[in-house]
């Protein structure tokens, strides 16, 4: 009897390992909160899909994580003297997923797509410039512009090059169309598609860049950022792309866990929002002014005395867990050779905080606590309003109320609705100070137009900020060819935006990412920004042996 | 013939109700405010043009209806546009085609998004009141016999106690546990299974399934016990149950004949309503558990302001509940004749 079981379990054993897959092949299993929102290069809106877009198709340029720009489908491109036009010289024997040959003409239709297409929703401002893009031959590509600008690979690099054999016949709806068999050029091929469950990709083995080490690669989703953290601690992944920053200390003490930090591959800032529109600027009723913001916080002195009284060390432990670097201006610390780093911050200087409203005669007559306006109009109470999606900005609001209690100021916090505070935020200009935040493009003009004076009316100028200095410098920097000239202008818009405190930057949020070493070596944790999920570091990870 | 006026009356009034409840639906995300064209990003890339560009795509430019160009902020217009061309009435055709729309987040047709998540919510939330329902009512039907003795406190205490634990709570001390046993983290099913023999894959959705169904029944089935278990014991006061036993009926034979049918009554109805919200799915297991069904379906469509989705997905649990309640009346009616028919 004994024997009998012995031998069935041994049968077992055996047709069980025979059957978990043939050949050696090697599969990375990353995880993260939320798939692609769709597999159409036009419409998706996350993160998350354009992380597997730059795996399964190219574009003309690659983003590094340093923040500078590679040529990729192109072995050299030229631009003429007028900054009009650029000659691309495509590199020849490129094919797509089904086999099919790649050519210039394939670059010429998708850029023509992408312009002809109102509906996707964020390309559009990518293609505003573009004229004509036209393939004279199979590797030559010509794009024609109608107004020189200096960051045409920061425009390109998200469009990416899809298939003319494949979406001729979906030109007319292309927003509709949903692509599932995604065919590329890039470094994998999509081969199951679940949503939000898992996409699994498989290696492309005639990459034009070379292949990458590993076989397979499989992003599966959970819904609960918590079960992340246990996801790899119990090795179900080999990757994690995010983590709640409070799970971070006990996956330190984890076997064959290593958690890494770094600038995130879209760096964002969060921000302390001054409403300090001037009445001249406010938008029309049609337009849908109001206008009510608190009258002190339009005096400079009230903002600096709030700026000096904020002690962003303690935001940053406190809120963030410590993963965060201290804010400083309007473009993050992730940004490159964008980033002002010749900016000296206001220091955390309570006693300089309350100097600083003596002087302006912001005195407390009633001693009442709150202190009032120089003529006694009112008390420096003001609303303090976040989105109620937003899972910090509880606990931040509350820190800067005890805070500014310090220097005699009073806020009324209140968490309202996302959309209901965009309603009020802008162009409406109906709130004192929000918190709130933006995710950068790797190009800063998209956040240096935010404190521009004609985005008032728009809505994107938040703050209702206006001076025509900053203005002047927004306009020169997107004609300004020269790189390093550029780089001065964005510097001082920077510099202004401090120095006018426009806005509070608490501080930059820091990606938290985990890996398992005991499956996959060469993950790329050391570059300026981490995104362990980029094409960058896949291609490179290969199975421990 | 009595009881087919019933049913029809039933019938009408069921369907009178799902009437009611689409043009709820409808009128009510329209109140709601924000712009679904925004999908509530704020997004300096987001050009005027596309946005007007998606209204249109989303029929979001046509009056809502006749007068009304829109419900929030109410903004009135022409009383003379054709009925037929405001959304009102767009939204009615198309829901008689039975196409619910496309979804602002995913691109997709409504009707596709809802119907993989209604079966995996089927799945899930079936099986688990299968089993809740079958345990509820062996245990509550032991705890009543032997009531007021150490096997009825004890399922009396662990009744309540299984009915009252926080779900999220219980599902994620049960995911520690499981994942350390071997159980998977979630999902249903390991990527790349779909290459596998069928039997293979069966296995693997059980392997899935299982700690998922497990929180579920738990938590319902301390429902039922408790149900089961206080309906008896009214039963088991009555005299004929008394005059059975003076007769020398076993106790095997008392429930059997006597008892149960009676004692099961409002656990029928418990069980036709809970079976109606099964559609909705059970937010926090699916979240926990990244199971893809409806209600995690919901609870992110919320938060994006996915109004056809939402829309959809509403309608399909009113026409269920409805639909359940109504077996529920006609299988009452059934069971019990005390129940007039009129």
């Amino acid at each position: 009897m004994k024997q009998k079981i012995v031998y069935i379990l041994v049968l077992a054993a055996l047709i069980l390992s025979a059957c978990s897959g043939g050949a050696q092949t090697s599969t990375v299993r990353i995880g993260w909160s939320n798939g692609p929102d769709s597999l159409n290069p036009g419409v998706a809106w996350l993160a998350e899909a354009y992380t597997i877009y730059e795996l399964v198709y190219d574009s003309m340029y690659d983003l590094n994580l340093d923040s500078t720009f590679t040529l990729s489908l192109a072995d050299s491109v030229e631009r003429s003297d007028d900054g009009l036009v650029y000659t691309f010289k495509i590199k020849p024997g490129i094919k797509w997923h089904d086999g099919q040959p790649f050519t210039a003409k394939d670059i010429a239709f998708s850029y023509t797509l992408y312009k002809a297409h109102d509906d996707f929703p964020t390309l559009n401002s990518y293609t505003e410039h573009f004229v004509s893009s036209e393939a004279p031959d199979d590797t030559t590509f010509v794009l024609t512009l109608d107004q020189a600008i200096p960051n045409l690979e920061s425009k390109l690099v998200f469009l990416y090059i899809l298939p003319e054999h494949i979406w001729k016949d979906h030109t007319e709806k292309a927003a509709e169309f949903e692509n599932l068999e995604m065919i590329g050029t890039g470094p994998f091929m999509m081969k199951e598609y679940k949503p939000n469950e898992f996409i699994r990709l498989e290696v492309n083995k005639d990459y034009f860049q070379g292949r990458a080490k590993v076989d397979q690669a499989i992003f599966q989703v959970f819904a609960s950022p918590d079960v992340l953290a246990q996801a790899i601690k119990t090795g179900q992944v080999d990757m994690v792309t995010e983590l709640p920053n409070t799970s971070v200390e006990s996956l330190k003490s984890a076997e064959n866990v290593k958690v890494a930090v770094g600038a995130p591959f879209a760096p964002g800032l969060t921000d302390i929002i001054f409403n300090q529109v001037a009445p001249e600027n406010c938008p029309s009723e049609a337009d849908g002014g109001v206008c009510s913001g608190h009258p002190a916080l339009r005096d400079k002195q009230v903002r600096l005395a709030l700026a000096y009284a904020t002690d962003k060390k303690k935001l940053i432990d406190l809120v963030m867990v410590g993963y965060a670097t201290p804010g400083i201006a309007l473009i993050p610390d992730g940004m490159g050779e964008w980033f002002n780093t010749s900016i000296k911050d206001f220091p955390y200087d309570v006693k300089k905080a309350n100097q600083l409203l003596d002087d302006a005669g912001y005195v407390d007559a009633n001693r009442d606590g709150v202190r009032e306006m120089p003529d006694a109009s009112r008390d420096l109470k003001f609303r303090l309003n976040w989105p109620s999606s937003s899972i910090i900005d509880p606990r931040m609001a509350e820190l800067l109320g005890e805070m500014w209690k310090a220097i005699g100021i009073a806020v009324e916090p209140q968490a309202i609705e996302d959309d209901a505070l965009t309603s009020k935020c802008c162009p409406a200009l109906d709130y004192d100070i929000m918190l709130w935040g933006w995710v950068a493009d790797p190009d800063p003009a998209t956040l240096l137009i935010i404190p521009a004076t004609d985005q008032i009316v728009t809505g994107y100028n938040e703050t209702g900020y206006s001076n025509p200095r900053y203005d002047e410098l927004y306009v020169q920097q997107g004609t300004e060819l020269d790189h390093a000239k550029r780089v001065q202008m964005v510097w001082e818009m920077q510099q202004i935006v401090h120095d006018d405190v426009v806005y509070i930057i608490p501080f930059y949020e820091q990606q938290v990412q985990a890996y398992r070493t005991d499956r996959f070596t060469g993950w790329l944790d050391n570059q300026p920004k981490l995104a362990l999920e980029d094409v960058t570091s896949i291609m490179l990870i290969e199975p421990v042996k | 013939m009595k009881r087919w006026r019933l049913i029809f009356k039933r019938l009408g009034w069921a369907l009178a109700t799902i009437l009611f409840v689409v043009v709820l639906n409808f009128f009510l995300f329209r109140i709601m405010p924000g712009d679904p064209a925004r999908q509530g990003i704020r997004d300096p890339r987001l050009t005027p043009a596309s946005i007007a560009a998606i209204r249109v795509r989303f029929g979001l430019d046509k009056p809502v209806i006749n007068c009304f160009q829109s419900l929030n902020p109410v903004k009135l217009g022409d009383c003379n546009v054709n009925p037929l061309d405001t959304q009102f009435f767009i939204y009615g055709r198309n829901l008689l085609k039975g196409d619910l729309g496309i979804s602002f987040y995913f691109n997709r047709p409504v009707t596709e998004i809802l119907r993989e998540r209604f079966w995996n919510t089927v799945l899930l939330i079936g099986l688990g009141q299968i089993l809740a329902i079958m345990l509820g009512v062996v245990f509550g039907l032991f705890a009543a016999w032997k009531a007021r003795t150490a096997v009825d406190y004890s399922a009396l205490i662990s009744g309540l106690v299984a009915w009252s634990l926080p779900t999220f709570w219980l599902a994620i001390i049960l995911l520690f546990w499981g994942t350390s046993v071997g159980f998977p983290i979630g999902g249903k099913a390991t990527p790349g299974m779909s290459s596998y023999p069928l039997s293979q894959q069966f296995g693997d959705l059980l392997h899935h399934l299982f700690l998922p169904t497990l929180a579920y029944t738990i938590i319902y089935m301390g429902e039922y016990m408790l149900i089961m278990r206080s309906s008896l014991l009214d039963v088991l006061a009555e005299d004929y149950i008394l005059a059975a036993k003076a007769k020398g009926l076993s106790v095997f034979q008392i429930l059997k004949d006597h008892a149960l049918k009676n004692a099961m009554l409002p656990l029928v109805t418990i069980i036709a309503i809970n079976l109606g919200f099964t559609v909705a799915g059970a937010v926090q297991i699916e979240t926990v558990f990244s199971w893809p069904g409806l209600g995690g379906a919901i609870f992110e469509s919320v938060a994006r302001k996915d109004y056809p989705v939402l829309q959809g997905a509403f309608l399909l649990i009113a026409v269920s509940v409805i639909i359940a309640n109504l077996l529920a009346d006609l299988t009452y009616s059934y069971l019990d004749p005390r129940v007039q028919v009129d």
